[in-house]
Formats: C-alpha cells, structure tokens, sequence
C-alpha cells in the first residue's frame, strides 16, 4: 500500500514534469471500499492485495497509456469492516470527496448489490471481482461490469458432471444461506437439479452467519440424500463440515461447497476432513492463461505467493481482472471521459491470466466453473466439459477419507 | 429418530451455550456490570487453546491454562480499570465494556489476522450411536465441561470463604467491609473467574466451531439472552438457561426453517422480559 503510494507519487512528479498542459491527466485514480477487518476480512484481503499487485504491476510497465502518454494508477481504499451500509457511505465519500475517476468493487454481492447503485447514480463506471448475484447485473445498469461468473451457474459444472458418473446420482439436499449470493445459487441449482432429472429431498435456507447446522444435518441424515449441494460463504462451510462429521451425516456420493474449497485456508482450517471435498471455480493458475502484464497465470501465481506469502485464488484473478479490464477500457477510449470508458469496457475482449475477458449484456462476464476436488490435501481440477482428473467417487464415510 | 436427534443436538450445544454465559451472569450478579467484552473474552480463550493444540497440547489439557490466562487478564483488567468506575452510573460500565470488546477484537485481528481457525484434534469429529441417534463425543465432552465447571462455581460460591465473601459483597457491600472483606480484591477476582470461564468455554467453542477475532458479538448477545432467562443467582440454572435456548434453536430450526432460530432466541427474551418484568427489573 504504502510502496504502491510512493511508486504513484514519483511517478505523478515524473509525469508532472513531462506533461505541458493540462491534458493529459498526472495520475488515474481508483478507489474502493473493501472488507479490510470484520467477519469477511479473510477474503477482503483477496481484493486489497489483488488491487495492490495489479496497479504496482501496471505503473511498472509504465502505467496507462492515454494520448501518447504513461500514466500511473493510484489506489485508494477504505475500510468498510465487513459492514455494508458504512460501505455505501465509503463509495459516496469515494466519489463526492476524494474524486475518484473509477470504481473498483467491494467483496460478495451483498455489498455489491447496493453499492453499485452508487456506481449508477453518479455514472462511474464500477468494476468488481466480488459479486456474482445476477442481481446485480438484472437491473439495467450501465456502469457495473463483474468478472465473476453468474451465481446461478455455479453448480452447473458439477451437475453436467454427475451426469456422467456412476452409480446416478437421483435424490439431492440443496442447502443455501439467505445472502444474495446464494439466494442465486440455490434459484439456479434448483432449476438445473430438475433439469438433470435429479429430485431435490431436503431444500432449506438459512441465516447468514448461522454456526449450528445441527438441525440441518439432522435432516439431511434422515432423508439421506445421495448428494448434498451448499451454497454459503467459507466460515459456514467450515462450521457445516466439521458438524457433518460429528454428527456422521452427509451424502451416500458426494457434497458440494460453493465457496471455501478451492482456498488455502479451508485445506488448512480442515485438515483431513477437507478430503474428497468437491467444489468449484473459475480459475486455476495454469500457464495457458497469458497475461499483458504478468506473462501467464502461473507466473502471477508465484508473484503473488512470493509478495503476500499465501497462494492467490479466484477471488484474487477476478480482482486482478478488474484493474484490468477497467485499464484496458481507459486505453482504448484513449480519455478519462468516464461514458466513453463506460462503452470501452462493455466491449472488452482481450486474454487476461483470469480468463478471457468479456461481458455479456448486463455486465457479467460468462467464464465456466471447473469442477474441483480436494485429494491428498491438494485443490485437484476435475471437470469442465470432459474429465481432467479421474474424481473419488463415491466419496467414502467421514473415518475413511484422506 | 429424527425428533430425539434434535433434542441431543439442542440439549448438548445448550450445555456449551450456557457455560458461555455462566461468566456473563456471575460478573453481573456480583458486580452489576453488564460485560460487553464478554464475547472477545470467549474468543481470546479460543486463540490461547488453539495456539497450545499447533503446539501439540491436547485442547482439553490446554482448557486449565486458557482459564489460568483469562483469569489473569480478567483480574488485570478489574483491579486496574474497571474498579475506576465500577460503582459509577451502568452507563460508564458499558461504555467502557464496549470499547474492550473492540480494542480485543482488532489486537486479535493484528496479532492473529483473519484466518478461520480450528481446533481440530483426531477425535473431533468422533462420536457414538445410541438407538439410532448420533452423539458427537467433542459436544458431549464440552456439555460435560460446561455442567462440571457450573457444578465446582456452585461449590466454590457456597463452600468456600471465598464464595461466602462474594456472596456478601454482592448481597451488601457495606456489611461485607465490617466483616473485613476488601470489595476490590473480590470484585477482581470475581471478574477473573468470569473471564476464565469465558476462556474455557472459547476452547470448548473452538472444537465444534471456528474461531476468528470476530466471533465475540453474537457470543456475547447469545449469552446476554441466556443470563436473563437463566438468573444470575444459581450457576447450574444459567447451564439450564443456555439448554432452553439450544433446544428452542434446534426446535425453530426443524419446525420452522432455519433463518428463524434468532428470532426464537430473542424473541424468548422479549417474552420473559414480558412475563416476568419483576425479576428483570431487579436484574438490570
């Protein structure tokens, strides 16, 4: 942060030096509000550092290019503590005080739904890597652009999977919590669980934050479902697995978690009973991946571990991605004109270490989840639209994993 | 089966409920001080147990130093600070609970960070079936902690010299001083016992949950409702208390859904504070 600061301030001096008149601008400023302490500060720090090592990556490369000229970025940011209202408050102060020239996003759609109203009203145009709801992208917006796939979506891979897979899974517990993310999974699992001819037995939503899942996990053993699909965020899955085990519940073949398993933290966290585990996401650091600014995924990936000290995951590509797309649509309306950088991201089409990036009409990128499984303690990749690694299927009981 | 399963379930996490809140109660009985930090207390003594079982303590070996540590930092903090203003107005109390709880909070954010931890030694996830009904042995260790712990409290307060002394400091301060009883050492060490007890019922917490620097507000409101229900009077009623409110929990959640368990926890609350305005009244 502090460095990313300096790196900006010099480079705004040298730039300032160069520059005659007032056109071009010294510096292109972002700003954001993020869950930097409070209940979602374990993934907030995806997004502060995923912002951090973009911008530093960019103005070390020189910075935008507009009219001729480099220009570097720099990045405010405030913290929001986890608190959705103070992080509305933040994006008015963003915008009315500091006079940002574009948004970054905040983390999951709950602080994304309402904050890219702000984003609207006052035409800035918004992009984030943290929310997937298609919620956000239903309303007409015009300044909003994600680059997390839909949440709906999100069990399609592992449903397609299923499919292909004996013994058939036939029965299904759909488990969801009751934020806008997983009000949107569980919409569109339930539409793909019927789809797919796969009857859903136990179908329950819970509260946000909820820690005892002791009556859920009642349920689920008494109907015995052959296969448990939850959508929560990673301190309930955390909480959700390890009372499955206590109780001795689960799925005769296998469960699925939205979100946490793909993280170091939940292979951590977990130990052996993040074995066989299966999840999904939009990312893995593969080599394919080629990036403008960081060569490929794989070599991002290193940078990250080597400057943060943890291993990045989707939630740190999609940031990443967004500093991207929003500096790629600055380069090619080749202005700070913010409608005319607006209409430069909608039409985004450019190769990134995340995926390729483009969005769809509301502003969402459409990027398909690789189905992944957790085997001898390592996020395995196992399907897209064929078989990469050959899955533990059926997952045997609690006592007998890993 | 799936009846009795429930009533386990509710029966077992109510135990460990009201171990979280037997703390709470006695600090406020003894002390009329409504802890607000009691949650980061539960928290703390969740990252001091954690930090022994990396280390390869077993966490039930570790409980007794949690309890020796939080004993500590509860005394430290009684006799140094809030014994400053501790026959003030219960608005200064709280004020000054309150700011605790989020300087614990974010000290363990900055010393800890975020990470979700758990306690998860080989037999957390272990348990027995008896008659069709799955008994989760770390719930059934921490209900036992919690009822034993109530049990010695209960001992201790009518036993002991000391118990009597915090008994007659609580009942009237001005004949406990005639019979030589020094109000600041016992209000210490009153609020190292809660403190302790909170550290106890961290690590307990740490084997069947997660813990981050940010557990501490729902644990402390959770066990705020339990205090009221259960009376700040006998410490085995405040184990019953948090037994209510596991089973109204699990209950909600089988027969309502489980968005509704919080609306049931509080709402118990509003409807003993309704019924039985009297006790409350003397209460707060």
């Amino acid at each position: 942060m502090t460095k990313t600061m300096v790196l900006a301030g010099m480079m705004v001096v040298l730039a300032g030096a160069s520059a005659f008149g007032a056109d071009p601008p010294r510096s292109i400023s972002l700003g954001a509000s993020l869950q930097l302490t409070g209940q979602d500060a374990n993934t907030g720090r995806y997004y502060r550092d995923a912002y951090n090592i973009a911008i530093d990556q960019i103005n070390q490369a020189g910075g935008v290019k507009i009219a001729g000229k480099s220009i570097p970025i720099a990045l405010k940011l405030l913290d929001n503590q986890s608190d959705t209202n103070l992080s509305v408050r933040q994006y008015v102060q963003l915008v009315t005080d500091d006079k940002v020239d574009f948004l970054l996003g905040p983390y999951a759609s709950g602080a994304t739904l309402p904050t890219s109203s702000i984003a609207e009203k006052y035409e800035i145009p918004m992009v984030e890597g943290g929310g997937a709801s298609p919620q956000i992208f239903s309303r007409g917006y015009k300044f909003i652009f994600g680059t997390l796939p839909p949440a709906d979506d999100y069990f399609a891979s592992i449903i397609a999977m299923l499919g292909q897979l004996q013994p058939k899974a036939k029965t299904a517990a759909l488990v969801a919590a009751d934020d806008a993310f997983d009000v949107s999974v569980a919409k569109g699992t339930r539409k793909l669980l019927a789809e797919a001819g796969i009857e859903i037995v136990v179908d329950q939503t819970y509260a946000a934050k909820t820690t005892d899942f002791s009556s859920i996990m009642a349920q689920i053993k008494a109907k015995a479902p052959d296969i448990v699909l939850w959508g929560g965020l990673e301190p309930e899955v955390l909480n959700a697995i390890r009372q499955a085990k206590g109780l001795d519940t689960g799925a005769k073949l296998m469960m699925s978690f939205t979100v946490g398993v793909p993280t170091a933290d939940f292979r951590q966290a977990l130990g052996k009973d993040a074995e066989d585990a299966f999840g999904m996401t939009a990312w893995l650091p593969s080599p394919t991946l080629k990036d403008d600014w960081f060569g490929d995924a794989a070599q991002f990936a290193a940078a990250w571990k080597a400057k943060f000290g943890y291993d990045p995951d989707y939630h740190a590509a999609a940031g990443v991605a967004a500093v991207e797309a929003l500096v790629k649509g600055i380069e090619s309306a080749d202005t700070l004109d913010r409608a005319k950088v607006r209409d430069a991201i909608a039409k985004s089409d450019f190769a990134s270490l995340y995926a390729r990036v483009r969005f769809n009409e509301g502003g969402q990128i459409v990027v398909p989840q690789i189905v992944i499984q957790i085997q001898n303690g390592e996020v395995t990749p196992i399907y897209t639209d064929h078989f990469i690694t050959k899955p533990i299927f059926p997952v045997p009981p609690w006592g007998q994993r890993g | 089966m799936l009846f009795a399963q429930i009533l386990v379930d509710g029966v077992l996490l109510g135990g460990l409920y009201g171990l979280m809140a037997l703390g709470m109660a006695l600090v406020w009985g003894v002390l009329n001080i409504v802890n607000l930090a009691h949650g980061a207390f539960i928290m703390l003594g969740g990252y001091v147990v954690y930090f022994l079982f990396v280390a390869g303590l077993d966490p039930f070996a570790a409980l007794p130093i949690a309890m020796l540590a939080l004993f500590a930092l509860g005394y430290v903090i009684q006799r140094g600070l809030l014994n400053l203003i501790v026959r003030s107005a219960l608005l200064n109390t709280l004020l000054f609970t309150f700011g605790l709880n989020v300087v614990l909070t974010y000290l363990a954010q900055l010393l800890f960070s975020a990470d979700f931890r758990t306690i998860n030694p080989s037999y957390a996830g272990a348990n027995v079936t008896l008659a069709g009904v799955t008994v989760p042995l770390a719930w059934l260790a921490a209900f036992l902690v919690a009822v034993l712990l109530a049990g010695l409290l209960q001992l201790l307060l009518d036993r002991s010299r000391l118990g009597r002394a915090i008994r007659a400091t609580a009942q009237n301060l001005d004949a406990a001083r005639l019979y030589g009883v020094d109000p600041r050492q016992i209000y210490a060490v009153t609020f190292g016992i809660g403190a302790a007890l909170a550290g106890t019922a961290g690590g307990l917490y740490g084997l069947v949950a997660q813990i981050t620097p940010y557990i501490g507000a729902t644990l402390t409101a959770k066990s705020f409702v339990i205090a009221i229900i259960g009376g700040l009077e006998n410490p085995l009623l405040v184990i019953l208390g948090g037994i209510v409110i596991g089973l109204a929990e699990a209950l909600a959640s089988l027969y309502l859904g489980p968005t509704y368990s919080d609306v049931i926890s509080f709402g118990l609350l509003v409807l003993i504070l309704v019924l039985r305005p009297a006790r409350s009244l003397k209460l707060a």
